[in-house]
């Protein structure tokens, strides 16, 4: 046996498959579990798309029946499925044979393989986003969900608006002061919450005991709440934050931005007014797409949805598109290598909201799927056959 | 077979033929023809065209949990006639005790104790009906999901109170059906209301309003008329409609779940005691009798499997829609696969192994299914994005067919293991046999768990875009076809032997019915169910007997029963070697 084949030989091991689909299998639950807990895609993060994940002990305890302040490393998603391909790849380096007996098998490994690359490329690679529009409005910006940004608005050009925005990750350091030469005034996060909720302010100071000397903050108070979980209704968490705003040293106040505020704020500097607010991160696209008419029929009698469809109107003044298209649920629209989904609508059904997904592995499961199909047919079929034609004899 | 044991083979389905008979005509005693005829109108609910006689079950569902009730001394009315009642004659309607209130908080808002019944009638409880209200709303600020044993049952009261009084204003279900072009199905109520205040009468108006008056007034004849005439008119508008609700309230009457369940009972005794006596008994008399028994046991149950397929195909053609909408459908689904392949594999092995199977997987499933049948209509509607038959017809088919070989393959290895380490039976033959429909139904399972699971990323990829999102119900689905594949690769490898493919087997159990239930119950407090009738509680239960199972499974051979007098090592073999 050349070294080569030695050195392979334990990766190959059908043994290996088993422990490593044991250890799946459990990683797999324990990121069910963990949802009940947190929010769908720090689990996705931390479980399956991750080389090392702890698994806190806690989500394995029924109810709150006790307490188990440990957590355990465990090997994550990106380190179980390499080790799959690797043993796949292994196996069929040194034992299968290029035979019409293992036809099957290798077809159905090829789908296997095919797979696994397909969600290693959308782990990578794959992009959502939001585009919620009115009717006889447009928009040519996507939100992603999971981010939001402080944007910072100079309105005085009545053409176009001068937006300066500052990322989530440079607000979540607290108590750091947030300095840019294209920033008016410097930013100090006093307290940021993660997820929120907003309610009316009786009387005493705000959440925390920051007070609030500007903007619709004065009257409200925001909490911090729980991440959503994966098990809940809601899906989003609502950031807020404190912020004391000043420049030159002086302080200008404290204002309350949140996600729930969709009003923009304004902040007056030397004279000029600038508004801010919190919203979620956006991305601006060469297009833009218009809602002519959103439906969203129910069932005679009830409130269930029975269809949701949206004709919209997309231009691209680069590609010299100018079309309409309806998109209905399972009927979405692919446009330059972004597929346009119905997916919510506003309440009041004034407006639609649109998933856009850009994802360059899409087509890899559609493969995956037809020939690990085909694979097992085949060899289960001739097992099948064989088994048959004995038990007659 | 001699003569006489083939007339008892027909005997057997014989009786079962007619039992299947006895109770739609028990049910017609109890119900005039008129009453009958009431109940085939078509009106529209939760946004299903159904008949009246579906609405008024499903409604004394949910307020009672019954689908009939006692007027007085006269004890499993109708609920068409309940229904009936609610509209026209209130004063009776009302003191019919139909609401079912369990809880001993509930009870005590109401002034009562457990020691004084559990169903109440409205006039006893409408008089506390601030007291409920104030209470409900107190309780619908607690998500669903929290919310105590108390607040769980108050809402439901309370639900059930607006229920009752909006069936009885006529405001549900929608009555007035669309008897020309562009009209859409309205209630009653509203139409009535237009007419009184002058507008153009609705032309349902005056024949309904009159099929409710001869009601009230008591003139059987009158009503009887006026049902035929309007059912005419209703019949001529909407043929279609009209035959299904037709079609919908005989099958509501012949109940083929519930026969069915009672016949794969005896169906599975039946199969059992043959069974038993095969195995003990090699010669002679007795063997002659099981061989008997055995064959009526599998005729038996090939009716029963029959009539399951018949109520099967009565849910698809009266839903328009394939097998599997929701968890209630899904069990029944699960149990016909079962049953299907179980039945398949006697007629393969003929160890009569495969019909005890059957009965068994068909009782419980069927039992199950039962308890989850919830509130109301078991063929409901279905909300936008799950509106795809295309997808319900190949997705949501193939996982829950794959739940049905997982749980096949588990049963069979449940009865290797049982039998092998308890008893003398398990024979070498057979032991090889059970290991090839194992084996075989696992190969199966791993098939249809795959492609099922697949076709969900598929199906989620064309809705929103993304093939997988790792969600638990997701999950779940993909622990199925790991666990196969597990168990498959773990064999092919010589890591197990037969005891351990059983054994790995009913490990595939629990991570179905995980997958199947579990996931569904994430996110529920302890606290807030009443967790020993809830179905976390049974899920739990099962999760244990399987692990003692396997427990027992994994004990070393020679101290199972059926191996420890012959050779250790030749009975913990696959004889055919690695496939």
């Amino acid at each position: 046996m050349n070294p080569a084949r030695r050195m392979l030989q334990p990766l190959a091991s059908l043994k290996l498959t088993v422990v490593l689909l044991a250890l799946a299998m459990f990683l797999v639950f324990a990121g069910t579990l963990a949802q009940v807990h947190q929010g769908i895609w720090v689990v996705v993060r931390d479980y399956f798309r991750s080389f090392v994940v702890w698994i806190d002990l806690q989500h394995f305890v029924l109810g709150e029946l006790a307490r188990v302040p440990l957590s355990i490393p465990f090997p994550g998603g990106f380190t179980l499925g390499s080790l799959l391909l690797a043993n796949l790849l292994a196996a069929h380096a040194i034992r299968f044979k290029l035979t019409r007996r293992r036809a099957g098998i290798l077809t159905l490994h090829a789908g296997i393989l095919l797979l696994l690359l397909g969600e290693l490329t959308t782990a990578l690679f794959a992009k959502e986003g939001n585009m919620s529009i009115d009717e006889g409005s447009y928009a040519n910006f996507t939100e992603n969900l999971r981010r939001v940004e402080l944007a910072v608005i100079d309105p005085s050009n009545p053409d176009h608006d001068e937006v300066v925005v500052v990322p989530q990750p440079m607000l979540e350091r607290a108590d750091s002061v947030i300095e840019h030469e294209q920033l008016p005034f410097s930013v100090r996060v006093d307290r940021w919450m993660h997820n929120s909720s907003l309610s009316r302010r009786e009387s005493g100071p705000a959440g925390g005991g920051f007070t609030v000397t500007a903007g619709f903050g004065t009257r409200l108070r925001a909490d911090p709440a729980p991440p959503v979980t994966g098990v809940e209704e809601q899906t989003v968490d609502a950031p807020s934050a404190y912020l004391t705003l000043s420049r030159g040293g002086q302080t200008l106040g404290t204002w309350l931005v949140s996600l729930y505020i969709d009003q923009p704020q304004e902040v007056s500097v030397e004279g000029k007014v600038y508004h801010i607010g919190l919203r979620f991160e956006r991305e601006y696209k060469p297009y833009t797409i218009h809602l002519i008419d959103f439906k969203h029929d129910k069932f005679i009698g009830t409130e269930k949805p029975r269809n949701f469809s949206s004709l919209i109107r997309l231009v691209d003044p680069e590609r010299h598109e100018d079309r309409e298209v309806l998109i209905y649920m399972n009927h979405p629209l692919r446009y330059r290598g972004e597929t346009f989904y119905q997916s919510a609508f506003k309440p009041g059904d004034i407006g639609t909201v649109l998933q856009v997904v850009r994802n360059p592995g899409w087509l890899m499961p559609y493969g995956a799927c037809k020939l690990v199909s085909l694979g097992m047919l085949i060899h289960f079929g001739s097992k099948l056959a064989t088994f048959l034609r004995r038990a007659r004899a | 077979m001699n003569e006489s044991r083939r007339q008892i083979v027909w005997l057997v389905v014989f009786m079962a033929a007619v039992s299947l008979g006895i109770s739609p005509a028990r049910a017609a005693a109890n119900q005039t023809e008129d009453l009958q005829a009431f109940g085939r109108l078509p009106v529209s609910a939760e946004g299903r065209v159904k008949p009246f006689d579906t609405v008024a079950r499903t409604s004394l569902m949910i307020l009672s949990g019954r689908q009939t009730f006692s007027a007085g001394q006269e004890n499993r009315q109708p609920a068409v006639r309940w229904l009936l009642d609610v509209i026209a004659r209130p004063k009776e309607a009302n003191a019919y005790k139909v609401f079912r209130v369990d809880h001993s908080g509930v009870l005590a808002l109401i002034g009562r104790t457990n020691e004084d019944g559990k169903r109440f009638s409205f006039d006893e409880i409408w008089p506390y009906q601030a007291v409920i209200s104030e209470q409900a709303r107190l309780a619908s600020q607690v998500k669903p999901k929290q919310r105590n044993a108390f607040q769980r049952q108050l809402i439901r009261l309370f639900r059930n109170l607006k229920l009752y009084v909006k069936l009885s204003a006529m405001e549900t279900p929608y009555a007035v059906p669309p008897l020309a072009e562009g009209q859409q199905w309205r209630p009653f109520s509203e139409v009535y209301q237009e007419a009184r205040q002058g507008g153009d009468p609705h032309p349902a108006v005056e024949p309904i309003a009159m099929i409710l008056k001869a009601y009230h007034d008591g003139k059987p004849h009158l009503f009887g008329d006026s049902v035929r005439r309007y059912s005419r008119i209703v019949a001529e508008q909407l043929p279609q409609e009209t035959r299904r609700a037709g079609f919908e309230v005989l099958f509501n009457r012949f109940a083929p779940f519930y026969k069915a369940t009672v016949l794969y009972a005896v169906g599975a005794l039946m199969a059992c005691v043959a069974f038993l006596l095969r195995c003990t008994q090699r010669d002679g008399a007795a063997a002659g009798w099981s061989r008997v028994l055995g064959n009526a046991a599998v005729w038996l149950l090939g009716v029963t499997f029959l009539l399951h397929t018949a109520g099967l195909a009565s849910r698809v053609y009266l839903q328009g829609r394939p097998p599997v909408t929701n968890l209630y459908s899904s069990a029944i689904f699960v149990g016909w696969g079962c049953v299907l392949m179980a039945l398949l594999m006697e007629r393969v092995h003929r160890l009569g192994i495969g019909s005890v199977t059957a009965g068994v997987v068909g009782f419980t499933t069927l039992i199950v299914a039962h308890n989850l049948v919830g509130d109301g209509d078991t063929m409901e509607m279905m909300q936008a994005v799950l509106d795809s038959n295309f997808w319900l017809a190949t997705h949501v088919v193939a996982v829950t067919a794959g739940y049905s070989a997982t749980f096949l393959a588990g049963f069979l290895a449940i009865a290797y293991i049982l039998l092998g380490v308890f008893t003398r039976l398990l024979k070498p033959d057979m032991s090889k046999a059970i290991g090839q429909m194992v084996y075989g139904t696992v190969c199966f399972a791993a098939l249809l768990s795959f492609v099922g699971t697949v076709l969900g990323g598929i199906w989620a990829d064309q809705s929103w875009g993304r093939f997988w999102g790792w969600d638990p119900k997701e999950n779940g689905a993909v622990l199925v076809v790991m666990m196969n594949v597990l168990i498959l690769h773990a064999r092919w490898g010589g890591m197990i032997k037969l005891r351990g493919l059983m054994v790995l087997a009913v490990g595939g159990n629990i991570v179905t019915s995980w997958s199947w239930f579990g996931t569904n119950m994430l996110g529920v407090g302890l606290h807030s169910y009443g967790f020993m009738d809830s179905a976390l509680f049974w899920l739990l239960l099962f999760v244990v007997s399987q692990l003692a199972i396997m427990g027992v499974g994994a004990m070393p051979i020679r101290s199972w029963r059926s191996f420890s007098e012959t050779d250790p090592t030749r009975s913990g073999r696959v004889e055919s070697g690695s496939p």
